[in-house]
């Protein structure tokens, strides 16, 4: 039977090198070992997902590829998740996560969303083409911590600004964050955003900063 | 400054022929219009879209208020789609300035991509010809931009774009099958538009920048496209990517385009250098901050437009369409400093 070592290993490896096939039977190799799911998550496929980042951010990889990590990778979540309970996760946070209207363009924010899921948050994702009116409704109802948006087109980028307003307005702690290839850290600030990815593969890169940081957290 | 002598079509045809000129010109290959002139015109935003005299007059109305040196139409990127089949959002109960788009797409795979042999005659492609006339007899002095999606581009029109985007590595064959029918969608339109009196026209494979795709990738699928695309058009021909384009800009002016753009992700002065004066360059001006951002003042525009110009760009030329909720003056001014600053020659073309 293999060790915890190598189940991680494969875990990670089949995320970096996109194979769904080999994380799927890692995933249910561990539970069968009884190995702990949210260790197998955070140091199989988020540590895969880290690689992945990197491999971005030094021009190795590309979107293609890293939408085919993001595959193996909810191939391995859709195992093993069920069996995390909620206690376990250590955390308790809710977003509220769509594209803006005007725009369909979703795949930087569903790469967003895979982060928060592999943190074990409860997504809310509203989709995309998705009223102004509506993040702010589904904040409200949910008390998330935390709205990210994101936009493709610079005309629909200033649908944002409206929303953070509406959102501040009623609730100034919510954190609010932007995404999208338009969205520059300028932008960000100035619409009163508390961060902001330019990209997709570069939500990826501040998803797996956030992932790495909640990682090191748990380890303490 | 020294007073035009040129009209604009004349400073614009001849920017392409790479023949000296008056001074630099402001145009655009992408959206170019203003709401500024659509207010003035009495029109709503949703309704320029579908509306060959709208659209013509919005056009032309956006460039003679603000004296850019040619019309670009038409102003949505889901007219292919739409002509295809696919329903569009219009947004016509909006307050805001939302271009159409295509919420659900009919075709869920590859293998459904399938273009009718009448493209021309399907939907509101129709109207683009018809707004060509208008134009071309209202506005004789106005050179006529056209624009049509590359095949990658226009494919995340027709399908869900991760599906080409994986598709890329797992089923190839069927990626290249589905570009192939998109390139001949793209070469018909394209040929249909220049027949009906366009006077130049931009080939915008907007989603293939390095941030989505590779280099390797961008060499092997999208450049041979490319190429024949714009072999089967005639001159004058633009090449537009959006996003990094530092990776591919050589590999860009190696696809028979006239020109290229950018947008302000390129390193235009390391652009510049790599491809000397082999073609123009135009773009790489940021269409949000400097006319639309309510915090830049018309000096921190008219800088921002001095520093493209000696990047070494051939004509000031937004590097997207043009957000239609201009400030004014910022507007003008920037227009003004393309004619002032711009007087002197620029790497590719002259001055009288």
């Amino acid at each position: 039977m293999a060790t915890k070592e190598e189940i991680l290993e494969q875990l990670k490896d089949g995320v970096i090198n996109y194979k769904e096939d080999q994380v799927k039977e890692a995933a249910q190799g561990s539970l069968d070992a009884g190995f702990v799911p949210l260790e197998m998550i955070m140091d199989g496929l988020a540590a895969g997902m880290e690689v992945v980042g990197q491999l971005y951010e030094r021009h190795e990889y590309f979107v293609p590829e890293v939408l085919m990590c993001a595959d193996a990778l909810y191939a391995g979540l859709a195992i093993l998740r069920p069996h995390v309970p909620k206690a376990a996760s250590g955390v308790n946070a809710q977003v509220v996560i769509g594209s803006i209207q005007g725009d369909v363009h979703d795949i930087g924010k569903n790469l967003v969303k895979m982060m928060f899921d592999v943190a074990g948050w409860d997504v809310h994702d509203l989709g995309r083409d998705v009223p102004l009116e509506k993040f702010v409704e589904e904040q409200m109802r949910t008390d998330s911590e935390v709205v990210a948006m994101s936009a493709m087109m610079t005309t629909t980028m200033l649908g944002m600004k409206k929303v953070i307003k509406m959102i501040k307005e009623k609730n100034p702690n919510v954190a609010i964050m932007l995404g999208g290839a338009p969205v520059t850290k300028d932008v960000a600030n100035l619409f009163g955003a508390d961060g902001y990815a330019e990209s997709a593969g570069n939500a990826v890169a501040e998803g797996i900063r956030m992932i790495a940081r909640l990682r090191e957290m748990q380890k303490k | 400054m020294a007073p035009l002598t040129l009209t604009p079509k004349e400073r614009v045809m001849r920017t392409f022929r790479r023949e000296p000129i008056d001074t630099m010109a402001f145009f655009s290959g992408m959206g170019m219009v203003v709401m500024p002139a659509i207010q003035k015109l009495g029109y709503r935003f949703p309704l320029v879209h579908k509306d060959a005299e709208k659209m013509a007059w919005s056009a032309i109305e956006s460039s003679r208020m603000f004296g850019f040196d040619s019309v670009v139409i038409p102003f949505d990127m889901t007219m292919e789609s739409e002509a295809i089949g696919n329903t569009i959002s219009l947004y016509e109960n909006s307050e805001d300035i939302l271009y159409p788009t295509i919420p659900q797409k009919m075709w869920s795979t590859m293998d459904q991509v399938n273009i009718p042999g009448n493209i021309m005659e399907l939907g509101r492609l129709p109207l683009i010809p018809k707004a060509i006339g208008i134009i071309k007899k209202e506005a004789p002095e106005l050179p006529i931009g056209v624009w049509q999606l590359g095949p990658f581009t226009q494919a995340g029109q027709v399908l869900e774009l991760d599906i080409l985007l994986k598709g890329v590595f797992k089923e190839k064959a069927k990626v290249e099958a589905t570009l192939d029918k998109l390139t001949e969608l793209c070469i018909t339109i394209g040929q249909a538009l220049q027949a009906a009196g366009a006077d130049y026209i931009t080939l915008r494979e907007m989603g293939t920048g390095s941030d989505l795709l590779s280099p390797r990738t961008w060499k092997d699928v999208i450049q041979p496209r490319m190429r024949k695309i714009l072999a089967s058009w005639k001159s004058p021909k633009v090449l537009h990517i959006c996003g990094a384009t530092d990776l591919i800009i050589e590999m860009m002016a190696d696809c028979g385009a006239d020109a290229i753009s950018v947008d302000i992700k390129n390193n235009l002065v390391e652009t510049r250098k790599k491809l000397g004066n082999r073609v123009p360059i135009f773009g790489n001006f940021d269409v949000f901050a400097l006319p639309c951002k309510e915090e830049t003042t018309v000096e921190q525009a008219v800088a921002a437009i001095k520093k493209n110009i000696d990047g070494g760009v051939d004509a000031v030329w937004p590097g997207c369409d043009l957000w239609p909720d201009i400030k004014e003056a910022n507007m003008r001014a920037i227009v003004q400093t393309a004619r002032e600053y711009g007087s002197k020659p620029s790497a590719c073309v002259g001055r009288l």
